[in-house]
């Protein structure tokens, strides 16, 4: 990995939502933290997994890295361009090259387009901004959609069928078509397999997989089964409360998770053997996982870590290299070198909101 | 582009070809299913064609009054003349039951004096009829001498009396057959001066005088005070404001209808003597050559042979004619106020629902502004601002029933915003306009169709209670509401004028509410069955 080619970096990257007041002028009165600070890299040609329980900022990481919300703070840069703050030429330039696969086929797929129309609705609008190599007649778009179709397997019959006449491997496929369109360096794939059922889901993963090796996209590909993650990825990201837990190669994650967080998700996972399932030692969180809309300058796991010092509840613990290119945020680890440091300085919007209510403090 | 292209044709493996069914399609299935729908979609498109082809059915002219025609009850079966005769003799007859001629039972005489009290003119004059017909075939009454002579007359004239329609006027000018609708001013001036033998000079004068009188007639008719030196000097800035060519146009429309009188006239002899020679044969059409030049082609009737088949008004039009082109103005005002508020309530609607924030709330907050206005009172006013003109109308409905729209669309807008097709289309660079037009609105399409099926009866009703209270078309233009507000006042004497034009209305709203019923089944199967 080491001597791998950066294609994403994502640098401390924030997404807070504005909590809305009620009354007439909607004041904001404070901030859902969906992420809170993450970086990390992508390597050119690999599955990055990340996993996290529900709430815990994976879909909005995605999310921000395509665009789809203006980040509050921090840079995605890709081909050396801040995507944040990048003009809209330039967005759309760069876009091209970063394409989405959704998590409900049902959802994403436009029930009045036919097929056709959906595969080539990315290659329409590029056409007519010439933004592609050359510019496409409707014959040679006709081909590529025929090309693609066979690349995901669907029967290319089907080009003027409509979603709702497909099931939904098949329209998950639709979908992979959709992002392969424009031949992306990178594809973000929010939860492609979990509205799936089983047999369906290793159907895609292999096509996933075929298409990164057959053409060298970059996945970066979330999901919350570990097993899927394990199957699929090089290396994973942990994630809890808008924070990364832990990154690691694929096996290294899995045969020795670092991170108390990763321990116990991974005891929660069943082995898919009846004897050893048995004598699983499952490590029980106690509590839930608590709103993200409270600034926080402890580990953001502290409430319900088994292991938790008074260290933890003083400042948010940075990245610790353990090696081998084991990232942990823990400070169990504090012996070893800082890979990162934590930066924990509020948002614009909350020292705002925190000047105000100083002020009526004073008042 | 893409639109306009001939769909590829997919072939599987076995040569079959595969055709997808898209979700329009199969509501188009379902609705096929429902019947009522089917039923109410058929009759709207029957009204639709028959308002449509208005000029070309064979109707007598829906502004053609004739006097002696009025209020004529419906008949299949008789004749004008045959109701006016009737009409005449119920009131003989009755008159003669007033002065004792025509004896009845005592019981009738009293029913009769009951129903006069409570003004039941309809029975009374049916049953003098009755009975009187009766005893004048029994030989027990006769009429006397000056009845008998009223009726003679009337006989005679059914008869006799002939309605000239004047087809086309033409004149041989400058070696060339013209129609003189065709003609120029100056040429009609010509013609006209040396038909009547005048100087041009004079009667360029004399034409200009009459169309100022015209103007100042129309201007007291708006403003009744309006009077002295106000009404010259309005005249003249309403004069000034036609200008030369309007004027002329103006005169050149009363030149043609002088030389059509003219034409009329001169070939009234030529018919009457064709008549008396018995060599006529009704209805006849040909061509006159006139003796002053003109050549008239015209239409001989029997005035009294018409048939009323929905009876005729106040005066003398007919009610058929008059409910077909008041259909007309009635599923326009339908069909134009729903399009342009659907137009106005998908721009605000979308724009507000997609680009959410303060764009919304301002655009909402204005829509709420304009709700809690009187609706009818805007129209009312606008209409008494901007004057009482269909075009107007059209625009005052407009104006205050997108609210409504715009609301739907922008929830419709605002579910499916958060749809992960739209966000898969964001994420592919798509701009606004290309998500709202491509996305948004192909499908929030079904239920704007279905909501404008359903407004489409409410905006019938709305211009019929305008035109109801006088507020809507002016006549001579008719439209379902304004029937039924004429036929108010004499609602007892003439019950059919109310219950025609309200039957018809009825059957065509119940229609259009069937169909949109149907068709929000068939859009949206899952709402059907549920309150």
């Amino acid at each position: 990995m080491e001597n791998k080619e950066v294609i994403l970096s994502v640098k401390n990257l924030r997404q807070h939502f504005p909590i809305d007041g009620g009354g007439l002028f909607k004041k904001t009165i404070g901030y859902i933290r969906a992420v809170d600070g993450i970086s990390f890299d992508v390597y050119k040609g690999e599955t990055v997994g990340i996993v996290g329980e529900s709430g815990c900022g994976k879909s909005t990481t995605v999310r921000s890295i395509a665009q789809l919300y203006k980040p509050t703070t921090g840079q995605v840069i890709f081909h050396g361009v801040d995507l944040c703050t990048a003009d809209k030429d330039t967005l759309l330039k760069e876009r091209r090259n970063i394409q989405m696969i959704f998590q409900d086929p049902y959802a994403s797929l436009d029930p009045r387009m036919t097929v056709r129309n959906i595969i080539l609705e990315p290659l329409r609008i590029y056409n007519k901004r010439n933004l592609l190599d050359k510019n496409y007649t409707e014959e040679e778009l006709d081909e590529k959609v025929k090309d693609l179709m066979e690349k995901v397997g669907i029967n290319k019959a089907f080009v003027n069928r409509y979603p709702h006449e497909f099931s939904g491997g098949q329209r998950q496929r639709i979908g992979i078509a959709r992002a392969l369109a424009l031949n992306p360096e990178i594809i973000l794939a929010d939860e492609p397999v979990s509205a799936l059922d089983v047999s369906i889901q290793a159907q895609i993963l292999n096509l996933i997989s075929d298409i990164q090796k057959e053409m060298g996209v970059t996945f970066i590909f979330i999901a919350h089964d570990l097993g899927v993650i394990q199957h699929i990825s090089h290396r994973v990201i942990v994630m809890y409360l808008g924070k990364i837990m832990e990154i690691s190669s694929s096996d290294e994650l899995y045969s020795n998770p670092l991170h108390p967080y990763t321990q116990a998700l991974l005891s929660a996972a069943p082995i898919p053997d009846p004897k050893l399932e048995r004598t699983r030692q499952r490590i029980v969180l106690e509590g839930d996982v608590p709103s993200p809309d409270k600034e926080r300058h402890c580990c953001y796991f502290y409430d319900r870590c088994s292991k938790r010092m008074d260290k933890c509840a003083c400042a948010v613990p940075p990245m610790f290299d353990c090696g081998n290119n084991h990232h942990v945020a823990c400070f169990l680890y504090d012996d070893k070198p800082v890979a990162e440091p934590a930066d924990d300085t509020p948002t614009e919007g909350e020292l705002k909101l925190r000047k105000k209510t100083e002020n009526k403090a004073e008042n | 582009m893409a639109l306009f292209r001939k769909k590829e044709i997919a072939t599987n493996e076995f040569n079959q070809v595969i055709v997808g069914t898209s979700l329009t399609k199969e509501a188009w299935k379902r609705l096929k299913k429902n019947k009522l729908a089917v039923v109410g979609g058929v009759i709207v498109i029957i009204y639709t064609l028959i308002a449509l082809c208005a000029s070309l059915l064979p109707i007598y002219p829906y502004d053609e009054a004739i006097t002696v025609h009025r209020n004529l009850r419906p008949s299949l079966t008789k004749t004008a003349g045959d109701l006016m005769l009737e009409q005449e003799m119920k009131n003989l007859f009755f008159q003669a039951w007033r002065q004792g001629r025509l004896e009845l039972s005592d019981e009738e005489d009293a029913q009769i004096e009951a129903w006069v009290m409570e003004s039941k003119t309809n029975q009374v004059w049916d049953l003098v009829y009755a009975r009187g017909m009766e005893a004048l075939e029994a030989g027990s009454f006769e009429w006397n001498s000056s009845e008998q002579s009223r009726i003679d007359r009337m006989l005679n004239n059914i008869e006799t009396e002939t309605q000239i329609t004047i087809d086309k006027v033409s004149v041989v000018y400058e070696g060339k057959t013209m129609n003189i609708e065709d003609m120029s001013y100056e040429e009609l001036r010509g013609l006209y001066a040396s038909l009547l033998g005048v100087d041009e000079n004079t009667l360029e004068e004399s034409l200009v005088n009459e169309v100022r009188s015209a103007v100042s007639n129309e201007l007291r008719s708006k403003d009744s005070t309006l009077s002295g030196e106000d009404l010259d000097s309005s005249v003249e800035m309403e004069m000034d404001a036609l200008g030369e060519d309007g004027i002329h146009d103006r005169a050149s429309t009363n030149i043609i209808g002088y030389i059509e009188q003219i034409a009329q006239r001169s070939a009234n002899s030529d018919i009457q003597a064709m008549i008396d020679s018995g060599s006529m044969t009704f209805p006849y059409e040909g061509t006159f050559d006139l003796s002053n030049g003109l050549h008239v082609e015209l239409e001989v009737t029997k005035m009294h042979e018409r048939r009323y088949i929905f009876g005729t008004d106040y005066l003398g039009r007919d009610l058929l004619s008059r409910i077909i082109y008041g259909s007309q103005v009635s599923i326009a005002v339908g069909i134009v106020g729903t399009v342009t508020s659907i137009f106005i309530g998908i721009l605000v609607g979308s724009l507000a629902g997609y680009l959410g924030g303060k764009v919304d709330y301002y655009l909402m907050r204005f829509v709420d502004i304009m709700y809690g206005l009187p609706y009818m009172l805007l129209v009312i006013i606008c209409m008494a601002i901007f004057g009482r003109q269909i075009v107007n109308l059209f625009f005052a409905l407009a104006l205050v029933s997108w609210l409504t729209i715009a609301r739907m669309v922008r929830g419709q807008i605002m579910s499916l915003k958060n749809q992960e097709y739209v966000e898969a289309a964001r994420s592919m660079g798509a701009g606004t306009m290309h998500i709202i037009f491509k996305h948004m609105i192909p499908n929030s399409l079904s239920i704007i169709i279905v909501y404008s099926t359903i407004r489409i009866p409410a905006f019938i009703m709305q211009e019929s209670f305008l035109s109801f209270l006088g507020l809507g078309v002016q006549a001579p233009y008719a439209s379902w509401g304004s029937l039924i507000g004429d036929a108010v006042s004499s609602m007892a004497l003439y019950p059919y004028k109310l219950i025609i034009p309200s039957i018809v209305m009825v059957i065509f709203l119940f229609s259009m509410n069937f169909l949109g019923d149907g068709l929000r089944d068939a859009f949206d199967p899952q709402t059907k069955n549920q309150l």
